[in-house]
């Protein structure tokens, strides 16, 4: 015996262009969808990922001190400004802190870069606290200082790319005619720690004359701690700024949702345009059917049997369309992370979208949820039908 | 919230958006390449009869592969060292006009010293022939005295021909070579340095451009 779904399917197949349309309009739809959907959620965490990887959620510098490296250059080398490391002590008595490392960030000017000479900057660190803070630090070759107060260097890696390091070679600094042996060259990580020279604090500390100052220290907090509090607490503090990558994120998610909202505005009208087409493409059918509807009914259809079975034609057109949206979606969600790139002013690294089971599922849920709400109109239209006018050829006209 | 206090969160939001874009950015992961600082100042230094230059960037890979490196590696008389003198190391060659007139090239390569890496250009006219020589960076105490033009002026009319038979690993200079004197007898290392740098850029030089001149540009001269 045939089913209502083979009926449905048939009805279908006999206006293949029409119901092929549809369908495309409906994956189109979808393909919007769970791409924004996948972009939400992969460019949340590509952008926890990118603050993970700096290692701490939050920053201390004396005010007015350059917040990192690149600052510093920029600013020729000079402007930093300093804090005395007992300063650490109150902030790791504070319960959100889960970690905390001291850096002190130095230049010096190097007469033999080009013309005019260079800044060269050496960030001194405690290899200990250092590494528990940035974890996915690796070792390319060799290891973190013998000792805390060794003339050693280990370098990012491309810091050692520039200067040709190998471990074992020795490295000058310049203007302080001091001479470091390269004990680690770091494997890249794609932030800034590529392009730093790291010297055991105490050493650098010894050569700049500063024994108990530094310039930054850097706070990992412990898991689920609202760094809100920490802030404000830490603000208490004298001579000091706070740098919250949390902060930084937030401002970054603001700036993104504005773009967000309005491909969400897109991608609604585009389902509201697959829900017309549905609607469309059943009615013309329903009415190119009317007679035929009618005959269904003279031979004891009921109402109910033909709102199903047009129903199901909708359930049919809406999966085909879901299924090849997320089809389409998959295959083109790399396609979709270069253009996002393209148009966002700043793209964290790793996937920007990501599609899982979960989100297919919800991207299909809706969709038929959608088109079955579409549905319902065409259906009840055809339910409707009175046999009698039907064979007339009346009501279709 | 006053005006005063929603520009200054918005100058908040710049600067940590500005700080994380430069924490946070990344760079081509490529082998370092050797370019000039400055190139608009350094080629009229170079060459100031110059009115123009085009870039044109290569690698040993892009122009013969795995065969040109033997090559270069044979003529050089010694295998490319350590990690970072690899095949894919991309060089950017300068050619250099006055007015429409194609009148030389500059050329730079990377080289290993003892206390870090030193990068040295060449200026060269169209047969060859060093006119120019620039340590563009070197690390050393000494640096000063081989960065020196009096140190460069050496090598101004030679040719890969007169290192042919410089021999890289002992450092020991021959013909037209023995008449370099190294300023600085203490860094003996970066100076021998310098020479190989030297014969690695000629040689690469020969490679890229004097044996296959019809691949480079022979347009019209860009403006500057």
């Amino acid at each position: 015996m045939i089913t209502k779904f083979q009926v449905a399917y048939k009805n279908l197949w006999r206006k293949k262009v029409r119901s092929i349309l549809t369908v495309i309009g409906i994956a189109l739809s979808a393909w919007v969808l769970i791409s924004l959907l996948g972009f939400n959620r992969g460019y949340e965490n590509s952008l926890n990922k990118d603050i993970d990887n700096m290692g701490f959620q939050l920053m201390i510098m004396a005010k007015g001190c350059p917040y990192e490296a690149a600052t510093l250059m920029l600013k020729g080398g000079t402007g930093l400004r300093y804090m005395d490391e007992s300063i650490m002590k109150k902030i790791t008595s504070e319960p959100e802190v889960d970690k905390i490392t001291p850096i002190l960030m130095s230049a010096v000017f190097d007469p033999n870069k080009g013309e005019s000479g260079g800044i060269a900057a050496y960030f001194g660190v405690e290899p200990a606290s250092f590494a528990a803070v940035k974890p996915f630090l690796k070792f390319k070759t060799g290891k973190w200082f013998t000792d805390l107060n060794a003339y050693e260097v280990v370098m990012g890696f491309e810091a050692a790319e520039l200067e040709q390091r190998e471990v074992g070679d020795m490295i000058l600094m310049p203007d302080k005619n001091v001479q470091f042996k390269v004990v680690g060259i770091l494997e890249r990580t794609g932030t800034q720690d590529d392009g730093t020279i790291f010297v055991p604090l105490k050493t650098l500390q010894k050569i700049f004359n500063r024994p108990t100052e530094i310039t930054t220290i850097g706070i990992k907090l412990k898991k689920g701690m609202d760094s809100t509090r920490l802030e404000d607490k830490l603000y208490q503090l004298p001579d000091v700024q706070i740098v919250s990558l949390e902060q930084v994120k937030q401002t970054i998610m603001k700036l993104i949702s504005t773009a967000k909202i309005m491909v969400l505005s897109i991608a609604i009208i585009a389902i509201l345009i697959a829900m017309v087409g549905v609607i469309n493409t059943i009615l013309t059918s329903v009415w190119e059917r009317f007679q035929e509807i009618g005959i269904l009914k003279t031979i004891g259809a009921m109402p109910r049997d033909i709102f199903l079975l047009i129903w199901m034609e909708t359930l049919i057109l809406c999966t085909m369309g879901g299924l090849l949206g997320v089809i389409l979606a998959l295959i083109l969600s790399r396609v979709t992370d270069i253009l996002i790139r393209r148009v966002l002013p700043y793209a964290p690294g790793g996937g920007l979208v990501v599609i899982d089971l979960k989100l297919v599922l919800v991207t299909m849920f809706g969709i038929i949820f959608i088109g079955l709400v579409s549905g319902i109109y065409p259906a009840w239209k055809a339910g409707r039908i009175r046999p009698l006018e039907a064979i007339r050829g009346e009501g279709g006209k | 919230m006053s005006l005063f206090n929603i520009s200054k969160q918005l100058l908040r939001s710049v600067l940590i958006i500005f700080f994380f874009v430069l924490a946070g950015s990344t760079v081509a992961w490529g082998a370092v390449g050797c370019d000039l600082n400055d190139p608009d100042r350094d080629v009229v230094r170079l060459f100031p009869e110059s009115t123009g230059y085009k870039t044109i960037y290569t690698s040993i890979q892009k122009k013969g592969g795995e065969k040109l490196l033997v090559t270069v590696e044979k003529r050089l008389g010694e295998n490319f060292k350590g990690i970072y003198e690899t095949i894919d190391v991309p060089y950017t060659i300068y050619e250099i006009f006055s007015n429409k007139k194609k009148i030389g090239y500059i050329h730079g390569v990377n080289q290993k010293g003892q206390f870090g890496g030193i990068q040295v250009f060449l200026a060269l006219d169209l047969k060859g022939t060093i006119k120019g020589f620039y340590i563009q960076k070197m690390t050393s105490q000494y640096a000063a005295k081989l960065r020196d033009a009096k140190f460069g002026k050496q090598f101004v009319g030679l040719t890969i021909k007169d290192f042919d038979h410089y021999d890289v690993i002992s450092g020991k200079p021959s013909g037209p070579l023995e008449t370099i004197k190294n300023p600085a007898p203490e860094a003996e290392a970066d100076f021998r340095s310098a020479l190989r740098a030297t014969k690695k850029n000629l040689i690469l030089m020969d490679e890229f451009v004097y044996s296959t001149q019809s691949v480079l540009s022979s347009g019209e001269a860009p403006k500057r």
